[in-house]
Parts: structure tokens; C-alpha cells; sequence
């Protein structure tokens, strides 16, 4: 991949470009200093008390954790909504198209370059991540788990920008329609459990639970497993099992009601992962068509 | 070098190229002529492989280029109509980014963007930024960028616009070079001017159809032959007219006061024959032309779409 020239150049461009030495300072920053405040505060509370709150450490990596994982979902259609479009705009895809360049190369090139961009992000935050590894508490598992959920938000919801980008002519049009289909993801699918599970719970309002072959009264039914979708339903279930609350919180049948126990539920992390890497194969493959020179 | 049948392309009930034919030779400097909305890019987006077309097949040296599109892109060196150009990229990061589509890496694309770049002359500006280029250097950065990988045609769709007279002037030098170098070159363009000083042959299209296509010198011919015969007959205009009713090569007449329009579709020689019935049938003939003939009348004839009016009978017509 790293010999795909739209890759190359889009490595070229963004390294030149001051806005991303720009994000990594301020997101690094306001990290940095929210990581050396909560050391402060556990120290002085050490003082006071002579005790530690090791879970006060865990608390900053959760917190990381999260800002990360929410620029990820921002910034991820930002950078991507605009990477086809733009070159439409610009007028420099019929160039491109006019080389020996396919439509899959300039598609994966631009997703490369754009998920290049959100490691060089995360990874710059590793060594504040790394500061709860001082105390314990973390393994490598954990950190390995977080960057496979990491990775596989930032490829579906990258391809899906490529995509609205691709289909879409302009960039304003395509950014909104982006950010529309996260929203749709990430606060819809929540919203439709929410719904489901408050006419499952009203007299003659079960049968929006009967999607489900297995009916529960009083749960969101079948639509719980359009979760399987929402990356952050995924990373709430990697942070809960870290934080120890699995058997609690943390296992997805408690959501929405009470569901039955299944593989799926019993996988959920894999199988969401597999889901969004498979959603965002689709999504580039549409992007790959919509780009490719045809009829219009 | 290139030869397109029966092209077709539609956009609903328009029909954007309507059985386009097409055939350059090699090594010609051919200039592709029409109105604005004659069809002109969509037939070269076609040619360089950007649009499918509905119908019709397009062969370049001799392969079928609808059926190899990756093949025949590496034929094609293509300069649209537009400049195409990155912010934040420098002349020779550009030529290197496209040499890179083009599967050419490292010191081949660095030596390559140099010879090109000192050809159309941008060699002192390599370590600029693009965007920072004038019309005129953008315009000759977008043809070294089109024969990175030495294409065997050269498709240039309306170069010339937005550049000033100078500059036109020597892109047009530039690309006269390159076709004096062998390379075949298709030059589009909706002013005829443009392009016919410059180019061995011209196609004029108009609604998506070729309306004449051929050498200059071919069609400057045609032209001749198209134009009017004007006689001003000073005396006996009865034997004037008797003479050209019988004349097998006078096609219509037309009369006003003493000036006869004729029809007539001769070449010079039988245009003399003419001139001598008259004057031997005893017609006092005070002038004789034919009007001059240039690409310019021709392609406003050509693609006006109004009908013109041609008087077949002299009687309706004349007084006499």
C-alpha cells in the first residue's frame, strides 16, 4: 500500500501542512494535562488520606480512551468525507482516472492515507495512555483489544465517508450526508432499542419485540443486535470488561431488557468487529464503483 | 492511429454523440471543431477512457480500446480542458505523483519530469508550488504531465481557452513541435481559427455528428465548390439565363437586378468553361467570381442551425 501514489502524496501533502502538527499538539495537550492533573489530585488525596485510589489510574486511561475513540468518530468523516469529492472539485480526478491509476487504487489510497493520519494521532498518545501502565491495572491484552475496536470504527466509518464522498459530488453535501449515517449509527440504533424496549414494555406494544425469534417481554427484541453496527456500543463493551463490570454492565443481553444468551451476544466484540470490517469492505467497494468511469 | 464508428452517447432523449465517425492517420495534427455543446469532450472523454459510450467501437493502433481500457490509457497522453492542479504540491512533486500513476518510480520519473519540464520550459520552476504557476504555465506543467509516459496520441480539448494571445501562441508552437517530432496529436477546439493554420486535418462536428471531416487543403476545396458563382451581366441577361438553366453543373440561380447567384459545382477550370458559353452566346458579362472560401465560412455554415433559403427556379424569382 505504501507504493499507492495517492497514499504517497496525500503522506506528502499532510506532513507539509501545519493544521496536523496543529490537532497533535492540542489533542496531546489537553491529554497531557488532564493525565498530570489526575496524577496531581491522587498525590495530594495520598497526602491527605495516606492511601492510593488505584482505580482513579484506570479512570485517566478510560478517559483517554474515550476522547480518543470520540475524535476517532469525529474527525474520521471529516478527513474522509472530502477525499474523493475534493479531488472532483479540484478536477483532478479524471487526471487520475486518465492514468494507468484503477478507481480501487485512488479509493484505498485515500482511506490509507486517512487512517494513517488517525494512527499517527493515536499512536502520539500512547506515551500518556502508557502512564497507567506506572501502577498497573492494564495488560497488553486490553491495549491490543482497545486498538482492534479502535481500528475497526476507524475503517467502517472511514469507508463510509469515502463513500457518501464518492457518491456524492460535493464536499459540503457529502460531509453532512457522513455525519448524518454516523448519527443514524451511532445515536439510532440506540434510540431504536430504546423505542423498541418502551412499546414492549406498554399494553398491546409487543409486537415491535416480535422481530425478535426470541421474545422477551419487556426487551428491545431482535433490533439489540443492530448494535452489532454501532462501534461504540463495542468500545463501551471493551471498557466494561477492563473496568471488571462484564458481569454486570458489561454483558450486552442486559441491555434494553432482558434478551436470551446466544453466540452472538456471547461474541459480541468479535462479531461487531467482523461486522464493520465486512460493512466497510462493502463500503468501498460501492465507493470503487461510483468512482469507476462509467455511463454517466 | 485512431478510427471511431457509429459513436453513440445518451443522456436520456439527448443525444449527447450521435453516430460519430472518426479516423486520424498517423503522425496527424488533427483538429476537432464544434460549437460549444457539439460533443466534442464528450467524444474525447470517451476516446480517454473516462465515459462509456452507448454504442459504437473506438480502435487505437489497431486495438480495440473500449474492450483494453488499461492498455489503451497508456496509449493516450490526455490535457483537458481544465488545469487539474494540487495546493501544496510542488512542479516536480506533481510530475513525480503523476509519473507514479503511471508505474514510473525513483530516478526513470525524476529524469523523465526533467526532460519534460525543460521542453515546455518550466525547468527554473520545479521547486514552485503549483497553484502559484500562471494560466500559461499550468497550462504547458498539464501537457508535460500528458507525455510523462510517452503516449502515441496526444488529446488536448480546448487548450487554448483563457490563455492570452501570446501564450496561445506558444503552446501552439510547442504542440506544432511535438507533432513535427511524430507524434500524433487531436487538437479540439470551437474556434475554427484556433486550429486551421496549425492542423494537416480537420473534423468538424455539430449535435453530436461529423459534418465534414478531412486534409485542410481537402475541405478548403469542398468550401470552393460550396460557394456561389456571382455574374453581373451588363447586357442581354435572356442568354445569360438560357445558358445556365441548360449547363449541367449549375445546381441554382438566383437573381437580383443584374447579379446572377449561381449554384454552380465545378472546379476552376469548368468555372472558365462556363464563363466562355456565356460569352460566345453573346451575354455582355461585366464580372465573374466566385466568392472566397475560408475553414471559418465553411464551420458557420456548417453549424448554423438556420435553414437557408435557395432559390431552385430563376422564374419565381426574377422579374423577367
Amino acid at each position: 500500500m505504501t507504493g499507492n501514489p495517492i497514499y504517497k502524496r496525500e503522506m506528502t501533502v499532510s506532513s507539509r501542512s501545519f493544521r496536523l502538527a496543529l490537532v497533535l499538539l492540542v489533542f496531546n495537550g489537553i491529554l497531557a494535562l488532564v493525565a498530570l492533573l489526575n496524577m496531581y489530585s491522587t498525590l495530594v488525596q495520598v497526602r491527605v488520606t495516606a492511601e492510593i485510589q488505584y482505580t482513579s489510574f484506570l479512570d485517566l486511561y478510560i478517559f483517554v480512551a474515550v476522547l480518543e475513540f470520540v475524535m476517532l468518530i469525529f474527525i474520521m468523516p471529516a478527513i474522509t468525507a472530502g477525499a474523493i469529492s475534493g479531488e472532483r472539485e479540484r478536477q483532478t480526478l479524471d487526471l487520475m482516472l486518465s492514468t494507468k491509476m484503477t478507481a480501487a487504487q485512488i479509493v484505498l489510497g485515500k482511506l490509507m492515507a486517512a487512517l494513517s493520519t488517525m494512527t499517527v494521532l493515536i499512536i502520539s498518545s500512547f506515551p500518556i495512555l502508557a502512564l497507567v501502565f506506572v501502577y498497573g491495572g492494564v495488560t497488553v491484552k486490553d491495549i491490543g483489544m482497545l486498538l482492534i475496536c479502535y481500528g475497526a470504527a476507524a475503517l467502517f466509518v472511514g469507508s463510509l465517508g469515502i463513500c457518501c464522498s464518492a457518491v456524492f459530488r460535493k464536499t459540503t453535501f457529502s460531509t453532512v450526508v457522513s455525519y448524518t449515517f454516523v448519527g443514524i449509527i451511532v445515536i439510532g440504533t440506540y434510540g431504536i432499542n430504546q423505542l423498541a424496549l418502551f412499546f414492549s414494555r406498554v399494553p398491546g406494544g409487543a409486537y415491535l419485540a416480535s422481530a425478535s425469534t426470541e421474545v422477551a417481554s419487556g426487551s428491545s427484541g431482535g433490533f439489540l443486535y443492530l448494535l452489532l453496527l454501532n462501534p461504540t456500543t463495542t468500545f463501551v463493551m471493551t471498557m466494561l470488561r477492563l473496568a471488571g463490570r462484564e458481569q454486570i454492565s458489561g454483558r450486552i443481553v442486559s441491555w434494553f431488557g432482558s434478551h436470551g444468551e446466544s453466540f452472538i451476544s456471547k461474541n459480541w466484540v468479535s462479531c461487531s468487529v467482523a461486522l464493520q470490517v465486512l460493512m466497510a469492505a462493502m463500503l468501498i467497494w460501492a465507493a470503487v464503483k461510483a468512482v469507476t468511469p462509467g455511463r454517466k | 492511429m485512431l478510427k471511431i464508428r457509429n459513436l453513440l452517447k445518451v443522456y436520456g432523449n439527448y443525444h449527447a454523440v450521435d453516430g460519430l465517425d472518426m479516423d486520424i492517420e498517423d503522425g496527424a495534427l488533427y483538429g476537432f471543431v464544434g460549437p460549444n455543446g457539439a460533443g466534442k469532450t464528450t467524444t474525447i472523454k470517451i476516446i480517454s477512457g473516462l465515459l462509456c459510450p452507448d454504442g459504437g467501437t473506438v480502435e487505437i493502433d489497431g486495438m480495440d480500446a473500449l474492450a483494453n481500457p488499461s492498455q489503451m490509457k497508456e496509449k493516450i497522453g490526455y490535457v483537458p480542458d481544465y488545469f487539474g492542479v494540487y495546493d501544496n504540491l510542488k512542479v516536480w512533486e506533481y510530475m513525480e505523483f503523476f509519473a507514479s500513476c503511471y508505474g514510473m518510480e525513483g530516478l526513470n520519473a525524476r529524469r523523465r519530469s526533467q526532460t519534460l519540464l525543460e521542453q515546455v520550459g518550466l525547468e527554473d520552476k520545479m521547486d514552485f508550488f503549483v497553484d502559484g504557476l500562471s494560466r500559461g504555465m499550468k497550462q504547458r506543467l498539464c501537457l508535460a504531465r500528458a507525455l510523462l509516459h510517452e503516449p502515441v496520441l496526444l488529446i488536448l480539448d480546448e487548450p487554448a481557452a483563457g490563455l492570452d494571445p501570446r501564450t496561445r501562441l506558444e503552446f501552439r508552437e510547442t504542440v506544432r513541435e511535438l507533432n513535427k517530432q511524430g507524434m500524433t496529436v487531436l487538437l479540439s477546439s470551437h474556434l475554427l481559427s484556433d486550429l486551421a493554420e496549425l492542423c494537416t486535418d480537420v473534423g468538424i462536428i455539430d449535435s453530436g455528428k461529423m459534418l465534414m471531416a478531412g486534409g485542410v487543403e481537402e475541405i478548403i476545396e469542398k468550401i470552393h465548390i460550396s460557394k456561389p458563382v456571382i455574374i453581373t451581366v451588363y447586357r442581354n441577361m435572356p442568354a445569360a439565363m438560357s445558358v445556365l438553366k441548360e449547363h449541367p453543373l449549375v445546381r441554382s440561380i438566383s437573381v437580383k437586378g443584374q447579379e446572377i447567384m449561381v449554384q454552380f459545382v465545378g472546379s476552376e477550370r469548368q468555372e472558365s468553361g462556363l464563363l466562355t458559353c456565356l460569352v460566345e452566346a453573346g451575354v455582355q458579362v461585366k464580372s465573374f467570381m466566385r466568392e472566397p472560401g475560408n475553414l471559418e465560412a465553411v464551420f458557420m455554415q456548417l453549424t448554423s442551425h438556420e435553414k437557408e433559403r435557395v432559390v431552385l427556379s430563376y422564374d419565381r424569382e426574377s422579374d423577367l
